[in-house]
């Protein structure tokens, strides 16, 4: 192995920390998505590198399954950005929790409220 | 040659799932989602139980089948069928969505199976995500809530980063051992674990669980996502989810071998700052649920006791402290979901009046409270004496003395509630709550289980003890 593994391992620290700034920093619910799939694919770069060490296939099959997994967590995360937006009309984090909601045409009964 | 046997109740809940997945093709019909539901999730629980018995290894040796993961297996279920229980009156979810309401729970449930039986890092993160994925869109299914999809939403990144930050975890463990199955780790953890690199990689990767858990750092979701949640799915994630978490959290510290000081000191910080945290924010809540999610926050810290105890009393406790939450909870909901007319949110003072109103409902409802607060002869009681004497067995005194403290907090709430349910006198002429026989079966078989559990805990803790047996070196 060319490159050492302590490399790999401090590169996928780099990449992590990266990705949790992101998440926690943004104000766009697409971007802390985002920010959701680097830290994954943090923690792959360093099966990766662990499976190469070790001399094993097994790290680069973790990294296939995250990248599997992956796509399923943003397939479910982005279907409730698309509903957020279409009830505020809005991504922004903090604009959800204060702007109305935009009545939805099709709902045929009254909302439910919190304090009956 | 897999020994397909041994994988068969996980395959029933598949094909359970499967004809859930074909009720949704057609046009939505609640009556036979219902009965269908009922039908499917009792005999998954007979089968459950009928398998209990079963050993071996499945998939090349990274499922483990054993009497730890069935007895798990089998509580799971009956969390599963217990919430089925509570959706004759789904009020809370759209008519159409019923069947894709049962697919996903059947499909939560199938992966918290899986997780109980997981003995591969890779197994183990994998069936945490289906687990998760499956509730991040149940909490969404509330018809008309006013917050619309950000409670889940929230609920979706706090568990999307907990479980990025435990993968990351289980990369540095893997890094450092060159192996990512549970029963080779288990030989090399225990002398390593203060190094460094594996120390971090191991606590990292407790905090995926300390999620499903609602421990104290990543407890944030829960009063939201309750609060949020179809009153079905909050029972479900207070019962069965919560029952997963502690099947996988002892087999994860049971990996340490309770050799290493510094984990037990971050276990220990958890579990007070969880019980601390979750009684002192309950005292403040209104809402029932939000209350009842305060107060799961509160219980965790007390199961983490048992758990970070390391030994064979510490880890019967907390799988019997499981098995009591699960039927004190489930009570609480059940209370909850009958109290709530529409599916609507309730605050503790709309159960003025419940022992008029319904009055078998007002017993469970004290037995589950008192259990909750750890009240004699419960089996909550029980349970918090099985965590309170192994942590002393560990020496760790001040330890319970703290969780005593806590105790005496979560009275002043339960306490409240039970105040409402008994002595309030409500504003306006009470309207007497429809109790179906099988429904008022169902709370008396509550009733008995929580009083039997508090007299004759024998029997449950011998069992509980059995199924640690494989888990001590």
């Amino acid at each position: 192995m060319i490159v050492p593994y302590t490399h790999v391992m401090l590169l996928g620290a780099i990449v992590f920390l990266m990705g949790m700034i992101c998440t926690l920093t943004r104000r766009n619910l697409i971007m802390i998505i985002v920010g959701l799939e680097i830290m994954l694919n943090a923690a792959a770069i360093v099966f990766v590198g662990a499976g190469l060490q070790f001399q094993q296939i097994e790290g680069q099959v973790m990294a296939l399954f995250i990248v599997a997994v992956a796509a399923a967590e943003v397939s479910v995360g982005l279907a409730m950005v698309v509903c957020i937006y279409r009830q505020r009309h809005s991504i922004d984090p903090q604009c959800i929790e204060n702007s109305p909601r935009v009545p939805d045409p099709k709902a045929a009964s009254e909302p439910l409220t919190l304090n009956p | 040659m897999t020994d397909w046997i041994l994988f068969i109740p996980e395959l029933y809940t598949l094909a359970a799932g499967g004809v859930f997945f074909f009720f949704c093709l057609g046009r939505g019909r609640p009556g036979r989602d219902y009965a269908a539901a009922m039908m499917l999730s009792a005999a998954g629980l007979v089968l459950t139980v009928c398998t209990a018995g079963f050993e071996g290894l499945v998939f090349e040796g990274v499922y483990q089948v054993d009497l730890y993961s069935q007895v798990f297996k089998a509580l799971i279920y009956s969390g599963f069928f217990l919430t089925v229980c509570l959706c004759a009156d789904l009020s809370g979810v759209d008519k159409a969505r019923h069947s894709e309401f049962y697919l996903l729970l059947c499909l939560s449930t199938l992966a918290m199976m899986l997780l109980a039986s997981s003995v591969h890092l890779l197994t183990i993160y994998i069936s945490l995500e289906i687990s998760s994925y499956s509730l991040y869109v149940l909490v969404y299914f509330r018809r008309g809530y006013p917050k619309g999809a950000a409670p889940a939403f929230q609920y979706f990144v706090f568990g999307a980063a907990s479980s990025a930050v435990m993968l990351f975890g289980f990369a540095l463990v893997y890094g450092a051992f060159g192996t990512a199955h549970m029963a080779e780790l288990m030989g090399q953890v225990p002398a390593r674990i203060n190094e460094p690199v594996v120390f971090t990689g191991f606590v990292l990767s407790l905090s995926g669980f300390f999620f499903k858990l609602a421990v104290f750092p990543f407890h944030l979701w829960a009063p939201d996502a309750y609060e949020a949640a179809p009153h079905q799915v909050s029972a479900y994630i207070a019962t069965a989810s919560k029952v997963a978490a502690i099947a996988i959290l002892v087999r994860m510290i049971a990996l340490t071998g309770g050799q290493s000081d510094r984990v037990a000191w971050v276990l220990i910080f958890v579990s007070v700052a969880s019980m601390t945290a979750g009684n002192l924010a309950a005292m403040a809540q209104k809402d029932i649920k939000r209350l009842l999610a305060f107060s799961s926050v509160a219980h965790a810290g007390y199961v983490m006791i048992g758990i970070l105890s390391a030994n064979a009393m510490g880890y019967t406790g907390a799988i019997f402290y499981g098995l009591s939450l699960m039927v004190m909870k489930f009570t609480c909901f059940m209370v909850v979901v009958k109290a709530a007319d529409g599916g609507r949110n309730i605050k503790t003072d709309a159960l003025a009046g419940l022992h008029q109103r319904a009055p078998v409902l007002a017993l469970a409802l004290l037995l589950a409270l008192f259990g909750l607060a750890g009240i004699p002869p419960t089996i909550g009681f029980t349970a918090k004496l099985l965590v309170f004497k192994a942590a002393m067995e560990q020496g760790l005194l001040w330890l319970v003395i703290i969780a005593m403290l806590n105790v005496v907090i979560s009275l002043y709430y339960y306490l409240g509630v039970l105040k409402a349910a008994y002595f309030t006198a409500p504003a306006s002429q009470p309207r007497a709550i429809a109790v179906s026989l099988p429904f008022r079966l169902l709370a008396l078989a509550m009733i008995v289980f929580m009083v039997a559990g508090g007299l004759y805990p024998r029997y449950m803790t011998a069992l509980a003890g059995a199924m640690t047996a494989g888990l001590l070196p």
